[in-house]
């Protein structure tokens, strides 16, 4: 305590600092309050502002869109209206044919690759691997108007195969395969080591340690990765624009030029026609719809599995 | 060796564990670091074909692509001015948009909504980024840019020196580079508010009462304590949002007006790098495509730059504050 | 309620000197579960009054009360009165602000602003009260950090960033950032709970020395350190319906020598707890 008379010095003149730190600050006091209520104001404001267009959206997608769906919007081939029948736009059943098999394509391509390029990462500590892992990182949030020009390179032009439903799945494949590798990855690095050990203790091997256990146990991350991956997929137009050719008739075989949703909304979203222009809130409809499916069911079950952790 | 019978028994089970790691070699940590080598191979051809495909124009014609005005299908020349300087006037006043109300929604979400509703305000928000971009294109077009013909336009031309801030095209276009602003804003948005969010939240509760038992007001430990410590991540936020406006292709391809004049007046229609290549791709060939694989070079390193400046920026604040 | 007076008969008995703060039947809930009542007690001016007893009882919840901490906890309520220099802290005419300058708070860890260089931690409080007169900042960082005793280490380096200094150090300076207000009271939560022995003997010795200056309450699970450094202690206790009650207040030496309650010896002895 050789430091006591030093510590008791300041007393003697520290209400003076006081009084004059209260007085200052007894004169400020309004307007600093004042100030904090204005901002904080200013950001529920913010709030309402983000707010309003997801509202607008919704209400202008529901009023313009649930009137188009019918049976003929989901079972029949489009049509281009003519002076003389100016309302036939036909149905969108191409553009849903065209998605679904261009969704299930690349799932096909892109999942089993995605999920075992995954694992190799959460479990190698090898050079490729955190040189692979910049890259997932840096090629799940590129463009996705390159994957198109890359599909067009390599399958429409190189490989000669023309405008089709395998060069679209292509680019929609590169577009989701980051996103299941880094959902992979994660959850294949949150199973606690305490359940690999006790595998390896148990006799097993490595990869039926891998296999058996580790794997079913990431399982729900894997899958919630997956989903989000394929409802960003169905959603993209870009990258298949380039490379799929379209047309109005139904048509899903891998070499066949195909629709999709999204393209359909966006080629007659100009249209001169405005039977065209009123039909693409319907697909948009549908199409948002399915998207909201998908990302609300990757949630719960990305929730379910917090709770089953629990 | 049979003195020794205990090591033996130890030396077995070595060659045991050996043998196993030797097995798992054989099929599948092949496997694995066969799909590894195979999405290498992928991400190099990705990158190494798009920039093939661009040679021609940059050996022959790079200068023009970058800084000439004007695209005349199909012979050329190619002048990528017009997209270059659009995408970034486009995706600068998005950002400026959605990282001023971004932020404020936010500091909202996490210190002025109740708890219980907080998670289902974040449910939206994944859900408003998970609509898909032509949705918001079509939204645009249909929806605003009528209303910014006959309402927002004539107005922002009633205000002083508005001929040098947007120009005046004489003729009312719905479709512009502003219109093409807002929609990417809108866009981005969630992008920018789901890390922002996050990078807020987790700023330790222990600094938040220290500063409120220093006599501050809530507005000040929100400027003086939150943000400077959640600072580092809010400029990763930004950049991430930077990144993805720049990507935006279908909605600014509906809504800025698809014009290539190098005319950069807000109110003028427009177009970005990623909006042109849409539009034009399919109607062209030979060297067209080429100088549109030039264009895709540009946004590629664009891209890849902004997300990787904001990785490092992510990523330095979550070790600053595994620290604190 | 006659049977609270009888369980804290003592507080009558006690009158030393003049009284900082005042509580007055002071009772904490969440949602409508109480989680510590029947607080009533005068803490002593410049003497160090401890609050202690065992996890659940309730003591940080009251000390929080102190400064209206709460008042941003959704759902908390505070009933009954807490009194400084007469005024009612909830109902007063007083400002919650004003308030806080007038009684500062330590938390369990160190948690100086890690944005902020040394010097800025140590005037922070006075900057958020609107204080820039360069001539009064300085002067209030230099008195604040010697009586923190932290000047001597640290006032080659204001500019570095607090994050620099050790654990002891940090709370120090944590200490120094209240005391720069030069408050009236001064809430300690556990100061020392994060700290090694030697660097929370010199907080200790620092409590002592405060006292001159600042009335300290101080919240502890060490029986030693509450033996040690403190001249009143109140002992709270976790009751059936799991919220936590005052059972005992009195002088320190009372406390742990002469307890009233048979639970107050059990749990200072060690018994439970």
């Amino acid at each position: 305590m050789s430091d006591m008379t030093e510590l008791n010095e300041p007393v003697e003149d520290g209400h003076l600092v006081r009084d004059e730190v209260r007085r200052i600050s007894k004169s400020v006091h309004a307007r600093r309050v004042a100030t904090s209520r204005l901002m904080m104001v200013l950001c529920a404001v913010a709030l309402l502002v983000a707010a309003v267009p997801l509202v607008m959206l919704i209400a202008e997608l529901v009023k313009n869109g649930l009137p188009q769906l019918n049976k003929a919007f989901f079972t029949t081939e489009p049509q281009t209206p003519t002076l003389i029948a100016p309302n036939a736009a036909g149905g969108v059943s191409n553009a849903i044919v065209g998605s679904l098999a261009l969704t299930v394509y690349a799932s096909v391509l892109a999942i089993p690759l995605g999920i075992l390029v995954g694992v190799y990462l959460a479990e190698s500590e090898s050079k490729l691997a955190s040189i692979l892992r910049v890259i997932a990182q840096t090629m799940a949030g590129a463009p996705s108007i390159l994957m198109g020009l890359f599909a067009f390179s390599f399958i429409v032009h190189d490989l000669n195969i023309g405008f089709s439903a395998l060069a679209g799945s292509f680019a929609l494949a590169v577009l989701m395969m980051p996103v299941i590798i880094i959902a992979t990855e994660i959850a294949v690095r949150n199973v606690p080591n305490s359940l690999r050990e006790a595998g390896l203790a148990l006799g097993a091997r490595n990869h039926k340690v891998s296999l058996r256990i580790v794997l079913p146990t990431a399982l729900s991350g894997i899958v919630t990765g997956t989903i989000l991956a394929i409802s960003r997929a169905v959603g993209e137009t870009a990258p298949v624009l380039l490379v799929i050719g379209g047309g109005f008739i139904n048509q899903w075989r891998p070499l066949d030029p195909v629709s999709s949703l999204p393209l359909s909304i966006f080629e007659n979203a100009k249209s001169q026609w405005p039977a065209q222009r009123l039909q693409v809130w319907g697909a948009a409809l549908v199409l948002v719809a399915f998207v909201f499916v998908l990302s609300l069911t990757a949630r719960i079950w990305a929730t379910r599995k917090q709770q089953v952790r629990n | 060796m049979t003195l020794v019978p205990t090591d033996l028994h130890v030396h077995d089970e070595a060659v045991a564990e050996f043998n196993s790691a030797t097995a798992d070699r054989t099929w599948y940590h092949f496997v694995l670091l066969g799909a590894a080598v195979l999405f290498g191979i992928i991400s190099v051809g990705f990158v190494g074909t798009i920039f093939w495909s661009s040679l021609p124009t940059w050996l022959h014609h790079g200068v023009t692509l970058l800084t000439g005005k004007g695209w005349s299908s199909p012979n050329g020349p190619f002048g990528g001015l017009a997209m270059i300087v659009g995408t970034l006037e486009t995706s600068l006043i998005a950002l400026a948009l959605a990282v001023l109300v971004g932020l404020g929604t936010s500091i909202a979400i996490v210190f002025l909504v109740p708890r219980r509703l907080r998670n289902i305000i974040a449910t939206l928000v994944e859900l408003l980024a998970a609509v898909p971009s032509v949705v918001y294109g079509l939204w645009g077009l249909a929806v605003l840019s009528p209303w910014m013909a006959v309402t927002v336009n004539p107005w922002l031309n009633s205000w002083p020196f508005a001929k040098v801030l947007f120009g005046n095209p004489g003729q009312e276009f719905g479709t512009s580079l502003l219109l093409a602003s807002i929609v990417l804003g809108i866009m981005i948005l969630p992008t920018f508010v789901a890390i922002s969010r996050e990078v807020i939240a987790v700023v330790p509760q222990d600094l938040i009462e220290a500063s409120l038992s220093l006599g501050a007001t809530r507005w000040q430990v929100i400027r003086e304590v939150v943000l400077p410590t959640a600072k580092i991540g809010l400029f990763g936020a930004t950049f991430l949002a930077l990144a993805r406006a720049t990507g935006e292709t279908v909605a600014v391809a509906l809504v800025a007006g698809g014009v290539a004049d190098a005319q950069f007046h807000l109110l003028y229609p427009g177009t970005s790098i990623a909006a042109w290549i849409a539009l034009t791709f399919g109607e062209s060939q030979g060297n067209e495509i080429a100088a549109l694989m030039a264009l895709g070079v540009l946004l590629m390193l664009l891209n890849f730059g902004f997300s990787m400046i904001s990785r490092a920026l992510v990523n330095r604040q979550r070790k600053i504050l595994a620290i604190v | 309620m006659a049977d609270i007076q009888s369980k804290t008969a003592t507080t009558e008995s006690i009158s030393r000197g003049p009284i900082a703060m005042q509580l007055r039947d002071v009772a904490v809930s969440f949602h409508g579960r109480t989680a510590v009542r029947d607080c009533t007690f005068d803490i002593a001016k410049n003497q160090v009054t401890s609050l202690i007893g065992p996890s659940g009882s309730g003591k940080t919840t009251l000390l929080r009360a102190l400064n209206r901490l709460h008042d941003l906890t959704p759902g908390a309520k505070v009933t009954g009165q807490i009194l400084l220099d007469g005024v009612d802290i909830y109902r007063g005419n007083v400002t919650v602000t004003e308030l806080r300058t007038r009684v500062g708070m330590v938390f369990q860890r160190p948690n100086p602003f890690p944005t902020m260089s040394i010097y800025d931690n140590a005037v922070s409080g006075l900057r958020f009260n609107g204080i820039k007169k360069k001539s009064l900042l300085d002067e209030a960082a230099e008195s604040s950090l010697r009586s923190a005793a932290l000047w001597d280490s640290v006032s080659s380096r204001l500019k570095v960033s607090a994050s620099n200094l050790s654990g002891g150090e940090q709370q120090r300076l944590c200490i120094a950032r209240a005391l720069a207000l030069d408050p009236e009271v001064l809430l300690m939560d556990e100061p020392t709970s994060a700290l090694d022995p030697v660097a929370t003997l010199r907080i200790e010795e620092l409590m002592t020395s405060l006292k001159s200056r600042v009335t300290v309450v101080i919240v502890t699970h060490n029986m030693q350190q509450a033996a040690r450094i403190s001249d009143d202690c109140a002992f709270l206790l976790m009751g059936e319906d799991r919220a936590g009650e005052l059972i005992e207040f009195d002088t320190t030496e009372k406390i742990f020598n002469n307890p009233v309650d048979s639970r107050t010896l059990d749990y200072t002895l060690g018994r439970f707890g």
